[in-house]
Formats: structure tokens, sequence, C-alpha cells
């Protein structure tokens, strides 16, 4: 192997594999989910000896990590943006106490957002945490960039975190990767060594530890003015315009300024916190304007001592919101270069051509859920059960499709659906509303979040049905193992089976009186489980009812519908009413231009049958049937 | 406008648009090319979308080979080439096409007669290769994204060796393995003889009489497969 394309979060996998990393912790999240299943991959090719899982949430993950690295072992923990709000506590509190093997905390942010509820950037939560950002530009330069991670960690005793952006996580690049067959080294023989007034530190000693984590940040602060991920590009002439980049936006700006036709200097931040301000400052002294491009949010622009000559997204030069695209990037320097005075090549592309595209009656393709989904099956059940006057608090996964089939009225962060419906419940008392509340959790996502507000409802007395759809994976991200799947922790099946937990004990242990497991593939028992769940939360005696729609992800297993196939056909009789594919919005089905019948797309279709509940009118039948064409 | 009629913004790179549905194969197809430039000593850069956007919405890929810069995205107006697995995703993405830009698409029609008038203006090319059709005739749909791969890399903008791409293609299509294979194969026929018709060519009248036959089996199965499903 002597060139590899790497995706970004393998080129950090592999980093933290070639740099001794002992233990690796991860919740999936896109666009992280593939450093965790990277670093399996590269330890068993490079045969490391490397701690992997996938944790039952961001804030486990970073405490496990946490506790190798007090245990003298290097160590990282990687999340979306979003789990790094989830591990905030921790991480906060490891800033003060410090850590003693290195560690590194990548979370990924999401400019866009492409598959986020936020646009929020880490750098700013690791600047009201204290913690020191290294910001890479390409694949190439975050895997390098893991081992100045490591050494800055352990030379000031400091959690610091590595963040990539989407663009970065998701990008290939070529590399070589000649150096990494060096053999393991052996394992020091670390461990935890006792020191209360750290590792438990009360409030008295906190402070001490404050005063020493502002004086570690001077001095990396120090480090950063003279570090090599810092460093200007241009022709060394003279100029009036100047622009300071970090991220994938150093790339973008720098195949901008050549697009443009213009050579200005171009300052590199590559430790975007703390901001090396005695490296910062004379470059922006020596320009009249200085262009700050940053994703996803002002963070080096907050930092600057001096910002009377600086346009970014502050000023509103740089569009607050969104990705910073090629386009969005040459118009922003376009503005400001020709402000300036500055001859610039005019923007590529045809407006007239622009204008007939877009006047194209080309069709919005939403993401839907794939054809045999049984969240779909569950969905239909519950809006046939319940009707549209029912209230559809839902949560993180690829379930928040049920958007399209109207089952999904509430989308807030992990583990909200159950808390949401506890809070709609209480409001809807006071005010005399008797609405039914159907929650929609999944099984990873209740896992994560879902437990301390189902013991919460049951306590305060709450009433509603929560559907956890247990479809046995984590798939909206790629499949990782949930603690109540069957695969080992890390979701490599060399290691075989893992210790599950049960969902229908942990929910009963929870206190909740009615649970029923259910498969949505089986209409008429899954309508009849949600009935009876309905009665129980309103009888005098009930309260929270559970119904676990238990079935597996079909990309994830496919064995019962290939075991199983339930081929469909629609019959003469279709009058094109165009329900089932308003109400079950299947890929599958589709209704022809003219409006005379619907078709399936075999193309598309899994043979799953569920569609035939689908069909009110009972025009969508088994393959086999034989049916009578008497119709037009 | 005349002087950017031959602005090119990498004069030494290619940039590549990949566009189509979720589960149609654009991450396949893009490293599939990546990895096979890569092989063959190029400098690469990609983007990929992952995610939401992977549950049939609309699937864009860039991709960069043999450039000297690292940014990921390509600007409007400064692709070479776009390859789109679906027209309506064509339609949608030519406007990331320079002027003398080419774009191959899985269709069996051209683009509009207006839009595809307002292209001729800019010198930008449309191929519609019914790869789909194609592909069913070897066996599956799903292979379609290969068929296309195999058509463009009989371009002279990517020239790459079809020896390069089946290596990498052996590397990286573990699953139904002969008949990627046979979809480079045929896509890459089909390139050359559009493409190149001049050029010496090595099929024979013999293997032009037998790939009519096989579109004709297409049509019928395809024909069988629309009745049933009534």
């Amino acid at each position: 192997m002597k060139h590899a394309v790497l995706l970004g979060n393998e080129a950090i996998a592999l980093g933290l594999v070639e740099q001794g990393c002992r233990v690796v912790t991860s919740y999936p999240g896109t666009p992280s989910s593939e450093i965790l299943a990277g670093v399996v991959r590269f330890k068993r090719q490079l045969g490391r000896r490397v701690y992997t899982e996938w944790s039952v949430n961001e804030k486990v993950a970073f405490e496990i990590a946490l506790a190798a690295s007090w245990s003298g072992l290097r160590a990282a923990v990687a999340m979306k943006q979003v789990g790094l709000n989830v591990a905030a506590d921790p991480l906060f509190s490891a800033a003060y106490t410090g850590v003693k093997g290195g560690l590194v905390v990548i979370p990924a942010d999401d400019p866009g957002p492409y598959s986020s509820q936020t646009e929020q950037d880490s750098r700013l939560l690791a600047l009201s945490a204290k913690v020191p950002v290294l910001d890479p530009a390409t694949p190439i330069e975050a895997r390098a960039m893991v081992e100045q991670a490591f050494a800055l960690s352990e030379r000031y005793r400091l959690p610091v975190i590595l963040r990539p952006t989407t663009r970065l996580c998701h990008a290939l690049q070529s590399m070589a990767v000649d150096d990494v067959s060096a053999p393991d080294t052996a394992i020091p023989a670390l461990r935890f060594c006792r020191e209360p007034s750290r590792w438990a530190a009360t409030p008295r000693h906190r402070y001490q530890l404050h005063v020493e984590l502002n004086e570690k940040l001077r001095q990396v602060e120090a480090d950063f003015a003279r570090s090599a991920l810092n460093y200007a590009i241009g022709d060394g002439g003279s100029h009036r315009v100047g622009v300071i980049a970090s991220g994938v936006a150093f790339h973008m700006a720098r195949q901008a300024l050549l697009e443009l036709g213009v050579s200005v200097p171009l300052l590199k931040i590559g430790t975007p916190y703390p901001l090396p301000r005695e490296l910062v400052a004379p470059f922006v002294a020596g320009l009249q304007t200085v262009v700050v491009l940053e994703e996803p949010d002002a963070c080096i622009e907050y930092q600057l001592p001096d910002r009377s000559r600086v346009r970014g997204r502050l000023d509103g030069t740089v569009p607050t919101a969104g990705e910073l695209s090629p386009e969005a990037v040459c118009a922003v320097l376009t503005e400001v270069l020709a402000e300036a005075g500055y001859q610039v090549n005019p923007a590529p592309g045809d407006p007239e051509l622009q204008a007939l595209i877009e006047s194209l009656p080309l069709p919005v393709r939403k993401p839907r859920l794939c054809p045999g989904c049984p969240h779909r099956s569950t969905f239909f059940a519950l809006k046939r059960e319940f009707g549209s006057d029912a209230i559809f608090p839902s949560d993180i996964g690829c379930y928040t499709l049920g958007i399209n089939l109207r089952a999904v009225d509430t989308c807030v962060d992990m583990g909200a659906s159950v808390s949401m419906a506890d809070g709609f419940y209480q409001a809807s008392r006071l005010v005399g509303d008797g609405r039914p509340i159907v929650a929609t959790i999944g099984d990873s996502t209740f896992l994560h979040a879902g437990l301390g507000p189902l013991i919460n409802a049951v306590h305060t007395g709450a009433r509603f049905l929560l559907v956890i759809l247990d479809n046995h994976t984590t798939a909206m991200t790629g499949f990782q193992p949930t603690a109540a799947s069957d695969m080992a922790p890390d979701g490599d099946a060399a290691h075989g089976a893992a210790r599950r937990v049960s969902m229908a004990d942990l929910v009963r242990a929870c206190g909740v009186a009615f649970v029923r497991v259910a498969d949505p593939y089986d209409y008429q028992a899954f309508r009849s489980a949600l009935n009876e769940a309905s009665r129980h939360s309103q009888a005098p005696e009930g309260g929270v009812a559970v119904v676990i729609a238990d079935h597996a992800c079909v990309l994830y297993d496919p064995s019962l519908l290939r075991q199983n196939p339930a081929p469909v056909m629609v019959t003469g009789w279709c009058d094109g009413c165009g329900f089932c594919v308003e109400a079950f919005e299947c890929p599958a089905l589709t209704l022809r231009p003219d409006g005379s019948r619907v078709d399936i797309d075999d193309r598309v279709c899994v043979a799953c049958g569920q569609c035939i509940h689908a069909c009110y009118k009972g025009f969508i039948v088994p393959h086999t049937a034989e049916i009578v064409r008497v119709g037009p | 406008m005349s002087q950017h009629l031959s602005y090119i913004p990498d004069p030494i790179g290619l940039n590549l648009i990949l566009a189509g549905l979720g589960g149609q194969g654009v991450i396949f197809i893009t490293r599939l090319l990546a990895r096979t430039a890569a092989a063959i000593g190029q400098p690469v850069i990609a983007s990929e979308v992952h995610g939401m956007s992977q549950r049939g919405g609309s699937v864009i890929s860039h991709l960069k080979i043999g450039g000297n810069s690292e940014a990921p995205l390509i600007r409007r107006g400064t692709a070479d080439l776009l390859l789109a697995l679906e027209s309506d995703e064509a339609l949608r993405n030519l406007l990331f096409l320079r002027r003398g830009g080419v774009a191959v698409v899985d269709a069996e029609q051209g683009p509009p007669p207006e839009v595809a008038e307002h292209l001729a203006r800019l010198n930008i090319q449309v191929l519609s290769v019914p790869a789909t059709r194609m592909a069913v005739g070897l066996g599956s749909a799903a292979v379609s994204n290969v068929v296309l791969v195999g058509f463009v890399a009989a371009h002279p903008f990517l020239a790459f060796s079809i020896e390069a791409l089946k290596e990498t293609l052996a590397l990286v299509g573990h699953r139904g393995h002969e008949l990627n294979q046979q979809a480079l194969e045929a896509g890459y026929r089909a390139g050359r003889l559009r493409l190149s018709p001049a050029l010496p060519w090595e099929l024979t009248q013999s293997e032009k009489f037998r790939s009519r036959e096989a579109n004709l089996v297409t049509t019928h199965s395809l024909r069988q497969s629309t009745e049933e499903s009534r």
C-alpha cells in the first residue's frame, strides 16, 4: 500500500492509530460516523491494540476516554457537533482537571446544515470551555494534526479539540501511506494514580485549577504564534486587502483567489483557539481591509483585538448562515476586492442558462424512508389508529422522515420525544386539551437519552403512548450497534455477539405498567397493540404505555424479506385516487402523470407487501391472487 | 463575454461533478474514479454527501483529479465533466459545466430543445447514454452507474485506461463483481463507438451484431416486466 484514497474521517482514524492512541470511543452521528469505524479497520490492518466502542451516548463516550487518559493512555472521542453538547459537562470539567495521557476530542461540525438540527460552531464551545482547538483544512492535514493534538495535550495536560467539518469529514483525498506498517510498541504499564486535589477537586481546588488553566492557555497561545500550523501565502508585494481563513475555507479562499486572478496575502490559521494574536495582529495592521473566512460561525473574528478593518460574519459581509460554497466565497472576495480597486475576473457561467434551468419544472427530491422500511408501516398504523388529531412528538433518526407521512410533529434533540410528550401532557391537562399524544423514538436514541425522560414521565403520572421503533441497529448513520443489538460494542463481527440489554425489561424497570412488543409488519396485531396501549394510557389507573415496534431495518438485515417475499400488484380496479402514494409514501408507488392509476416500480420495490394495507379499497393485492378483471 | 470562451479554471486538473439519486451509486463511482486516478499517480480530492440525503434525495459528488487545488468543491461554471445517473439531476447540475464542458447522462433522450439550443451556444456537449437499458440487458439496472463510468472512460477528457478501472473495480466492488466488470466493458465499448468512430476499433462485425441482439432482448424483457406489474 503506497497511496490510498481516504475519507477525511478515515484519515483522522489512521492518524489516531498511527499515533498510538489506545482508547477510542464515539456515538454515531453524521458527519463523524466513519472515524471509529476507521479506527476499527486500521487497528486490525496495522496490528495495533486499541480499545474501541460505540458508547451509549457522547457523555459516556467522553468519560470512558477521559478515564483512559487519567490512567496515562492516549485516548480520543469522536462525535458530531451536537454530540459535544451532550458531552459538554465532562468537557468543561476536564479542561480544569486536565489530563494525563493525551486526550483528543473530535467534534465534527456541519455547516449547511446537511444532517443536523443546528449549525453551531464547536470552536465557540471550546472557547467557552477554555480548550485549545486545531482546525484542519484537508484530510491529509487532519491526519497530521492528530500528532500535533496529542503532543499539545500531553505538554499542557489539557484536552485538545480537533475540529473537522462535513466537507473535510466526507472529502476523499489521495495520500501516501507508506509509513504505517511500523510494529506496535509495547503498552507501558501505566495506571491511574490518586491525586484527589485534581481528579476529585472540590470548589476550593477548582479555583486553583482555573488559575492554572488560564496560565496554560496563555502559554498555548504563545506556542501557537510560533506554530507551523499557521502560515501566510502571497507574492510578498504590498497589498491593501488580505484574507484570514481556517479549515476547508482556507483552500476555498485560495482557489477563489486563483479564479479571480488576484494575488493578495492569505493567512492560514490552523489554531483558531486560543488565537495567536501576536501573529495575527501585525498581519491585520499591515492591510486596509482583512476578510475572515471560517466555518460555521465566527470564532477567529471574535478574538481579533481590533476589528475596525475586518470584514466577516459580524458585519454581514460573509453570509451568517449556511455553508461557504465556492460561489459564496467568490462573491464575498469579489465585493471586497472591487471596493479596494482590484480588477477581478467575472464569474463564469451563463445567467441566461441559469434562468432557463430555474424555469424548468424539476421535481424536488426530498429524502424518504426506504422501500420496505418498518418505520413506514409503524407510522401508517399510527395515523390510521389515532387520526390527524393526535400530537406526534418524535426524535432524531431515519424516522424523522415520518414527517412526510404527517406522523412527526416535533423534533428537538436526542431523547426529546419522551420529555416533550410528557410536557405536552402536562400542558394539555391545564388547558383541557384531550388530544391523544403518541411519541416515537428509535432504539439507539431511546438508549442514548430516552430513559431519563421515561422515568420522569412515569413518576409524574403523565399519560401518553410511546412507540419505540426498534430496528435492531443505528440505521441512519450506517448500522452501528446499540446496547440492545447483538453486535459487539465496536461493531466488529470478529468479536462475536454482545451482551444485550433487553428493551422491554428496561422499559418495565422504569416503572411502565403496559409494555407490548409487536411487529409493525403484522398490521392487524400491531394495530390492536396500539389500541390496547392507548386504552391503558386513558384508563383511571393507567399511565405511560409503551409499544416496542420490533422489526429489523431491511437494509441492515434483508434476510426476512429474502425468505418471505410478498410481491404485490395493483389491480385493474385502481382508480388513481392516490391515497397510497400520499399516505404510505413508498418510493416504489407512483401515480401516473395522467392520474389514471398507480404503478409499482419493480426496480425499487422490495416485495415487502406492506402497501396492501395502504389501499383501503383493496386494489393492491398479493401478486399470486387470482383476480377477475372486470374493471376498465 | 468572448474573452471567457477559452476560460479553463484549472489548466492541469480535471473537475468532475457526479450526480444522481440516493441509492443509485453516486458515491460508489466517485470512489471508483478517485481510486483509479490515485492508482495512476494523480492527486485527487473529492467531496461526498452522506446521511439524510442518501435516503432517496438528490446526491452530488465533486471530484478533482490532477489539479493543484485542495478545495473539495467545484465552483459553478468551472466543471469539465458532468456525470449524471438521471436526466432531471443532469439538468439541475448543468450550471456546474464550463463552456466547452461535457455532460454524460443516463437517458434515452437529450435535454429539452430550448436547453439543448442554449447549451450548443455555450459549446457544452450533452451525451445521452441508455446506461440503465444496457444495465438491464446485462442483468441488473443497479450497474447502470458502472456502465456510465465505462462510457466516460472512453472520453478524451478522462482517458483512463480501461485496465486501470477494471483493477480498481476488482478492489472496490466486492458484490456482483462479474456483472460490474461486464457493465464497465459494455459502457467502454459504447463510449469508444460513439466518441471515436473514426478510430480503428477492435469491435468485430459479429460483436456488433451480438450487442444489437442484446438490446433486442432488453427491450423485450422490459416490456414483459411492465406488463406483469399491471
